[in-house]
């Protein structure tokens, strides 16, 4: 059956979803079918302008589904993911299933001349690339892309389908992150840190400028992924949070694109480095050419004054 | 003792690119090559694995001619062997078609224990490559892997989420992604450089893969990008006395209101 198909693990996603879907549902004018694995949350989509809702009953992890959802969207016009890790996995296996085109963490998506036309970000955010797609076409969309759609019309039933997942990947355990469930998109002023810190405990000298200012505390990417020393939770950029604060004060971080494409909508970025040169200074507001060791202590004693 | 195929992709090293203010071109003149980031992690991973219970790593790549540049840097990282396939093709290729032209090779050279691949490549990202070798292949396929073992022909590996991890175990043949904090990538030795010119590499041209018309065509057409140009205004306070700076500093975001 053509059709638009949407899906996520994640319920908040497949909602946000919708948005894009009904877009496409209006321009294609073909059915939009939402798939869902929670049956809590199939009652919700039926409600939100989908024509079918199909609920995916089937043990396994979400992208073991992906042959269950190739088969299923096989003669779709286009299949929306949510961009989740797990959600990625998924789509490149329905792609290749389908010999389709696949939009990675498209940001907008239209339809134009019978193609799928999205924007993304390439290079780490380097630039913002166009690409077309053949129909059929697959695209992942990043979290918080767009809002969920408001309430439309009448409930549809929703249908139960069983599944059969890959069962090839069998999954031994899952450990939950030890994160501390901090929002650092929330918050209006962030300090981040960079591998100019020689060691975890000088992470001290920041957390005292966090203070002073009333901000969190951020990171780079190898200083949560690398050294461990702050949770994921906590890092910027193209992997990681993207935020949008009032201050963003990056601290012995070099400010490599893949960085500052999560906090470039910062109202305000100063910069602490020693190295005149780093990239992070043509990324600032203000900068203070210098050693952190030396800079952050006399910096947080002003700002106390 | 797995025989490993590792994936590579050859990429401009997107820290020499520039925007053009004029018209937000992209300056890529003077951009270097690297092999993309993950990629590395991937070699390393391959080549620490058989370094350590034996076995064989071969690397693959599809890019264009300039790939030649990459021969050396990939052998003195480990791989034993290398096969490319450098066609102009490579320049407006997606991902379904890299993964045509990938698993084509594979079917020809294979079979393999283990495929490995980067978590995405450093410019496109797409994300795609290791999953639709996979879905080709028809093998299972563990991606975003973190940390990874093998024994008796078994692939136990730790995957990331989103919120957390997850162990999973998988008979080989598999196709696996690796994330980039899997692993610090080595700097070849003198040694490892010397040495790589004494490992074999060949040339695959594209047209001998057998791949009809239809696997060449990218389903996904790139239109040159833009680039995202910063606009900020880069006051910089640089004096020699360090308080000084910070007086001013603070000044400025006083004046800012902060
Ligand atoms: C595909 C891809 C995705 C990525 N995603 C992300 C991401 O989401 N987030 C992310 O952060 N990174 C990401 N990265 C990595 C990114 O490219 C950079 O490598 C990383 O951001 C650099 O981290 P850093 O600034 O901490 O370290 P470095 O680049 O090593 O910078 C350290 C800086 O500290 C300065 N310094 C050293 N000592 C001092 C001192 N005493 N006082 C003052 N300054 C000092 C140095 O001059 C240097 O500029 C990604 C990379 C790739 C390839």
């Amino acid at each position: 059956m053509a059709g638009i198909f949407v899906f996520s693990e994640d319920p908040a996603l497949t909602r946000q979803l919708l948005t894009p879907g009904l877009e496409l549902k209006r321009a294609l004018a073909q059915p939009l079918v939402a798939l869902t694995r929670s049956s809590a949350e199939a009652g919700a989509l039926a409600g939100l302008g989908a024509d079918r809702v199909v609920l995916l009953r089937g043990a396994g992890a979400p992208e073991a589904l992906a042959p269950a959802v190739a088969a299923l969207a096989s003669a779709a016009s286009v299949v929306l993911v949510g961009g989740t890790l797990r959600g990625k996995h998924l789509a490149a296996h329905v792609a290749a299933t389908l010999g389709a085109g696949l939009s990675t963490d498209a940001r907008t998506l239209r339809v134009a001349e019978g193609r799928l036309e999205t924007t993304r970000i390439l290079y780490g955010g380097l630039a913002v690339g166009e690409e077309s797609l053949a129909l059929p076409a697959v695209a992942t969309v990043p979290p918080r892309t767009f809002p969920a759609p408001a309430p439309a019309g009448a409930a549809v039933p929703v249908e139960t389908l069983d599944v059969a997942p890959d069962a090839r990947v069998e999954v031994l355990s899952t450990q939950p992150a030890a994160g501390e469930g901090v929002d650092i998109g929330a918050a209006t002023r962030l300090v981040a840190v960079g591998r100019g810190f020689n060691a975890r405990a000088d992470l001290d000298l920041a957390v005292d400028l966090a203070g002073a200012l009333q901000a969190e505390l951020a990171c780079t990417r190898g200083i949560a992924e690398d050294e461990h020393w702050l949770p994921v939770e906590r890092y910027i950029g193209i992997s990681g949070q993207t935020v949008k604060p009032e201050l963003y004060v990056a601290a012995g971080l070099s400010g490599q694109v893949q960085h500052m494409v999560g906090c470039r909508e910062a109202k305000v970025i100063v910069a602490i480095n020693k190295d005149e040169r780093a990239p992070i200074f043509e990324a600032a507001d203000f900068g203070i050419v210098g050693d952190l060791y030396t800079v952050l202590p006399l910096l947080t004693a002003a700002l106390k004054d | 003792m797995p025989n490993i195929l590792v994936c590579y992709k050859w990429v401009l090293d997107e820290q020499d690119i520039k925007v053009r203010p004029e018209d937000l071109g992209l300056d890529t003149s003077r951009a270097k090559g690297k092999i993309s980031d993950f990629d590395r992690n991937a070699i390393e991973a391959a080549s620490l694995l058989v370094e350590a219970q034996g076995g064989d790593v071969e690397a693959l790549s599809f890019g264009t001619q300039a790939l030649k540049l990459s021969v050396k840097d990939v052998l003195s990282r480990g791989p034993g062997r290398l096969t490319w396939i450098g066609d102009p093709a490579a320049e407006t290729a997606d991902a379904f078609v890299v993964a045509q032209v990938l698993a084509a090779a594979i079917r020809r050279a294979g079979p393999y224990d283990l495929i490995l691949c980067g978590e995405g490549s450093s410019d496109m990202f797409f994300q795609q490559t290791p999953v639709r070798l996979a879905a080709l292949l028809g093998l299972p396929c563990v991606t975003f892997v973190q940390k990874m073992t093998w024994a008796d022909g078994v692939l136990t590996a730790t995957r990331k989420l989103p919120d957390g991890t997850e162990e999973v175990r998988v008979a080989g043949p598999a196709v696996v992604s690796v994330l980039g904090e899997m692993n610090k990538p080595r700097i070849p030795s003198l040694k490892q450089v010397l040495g790589a010119s004494k490992k074999p590499s060949r040339e695959l041209p594209l047209a001998s893969l057998g791949l009809a018309p239809g696997d060449l065509e990218p389903r996904a057409v790139r239109r040159t990008p833009k680039g995202f140009l910063m606009n900020r205004r880069n006051i910089v306070y640089k004096e020699s006395d360090p308080a000084e700076n910070v007086a001013r500093l603070v000044a400025s975001l006083k004046a800012e209101g902060l």
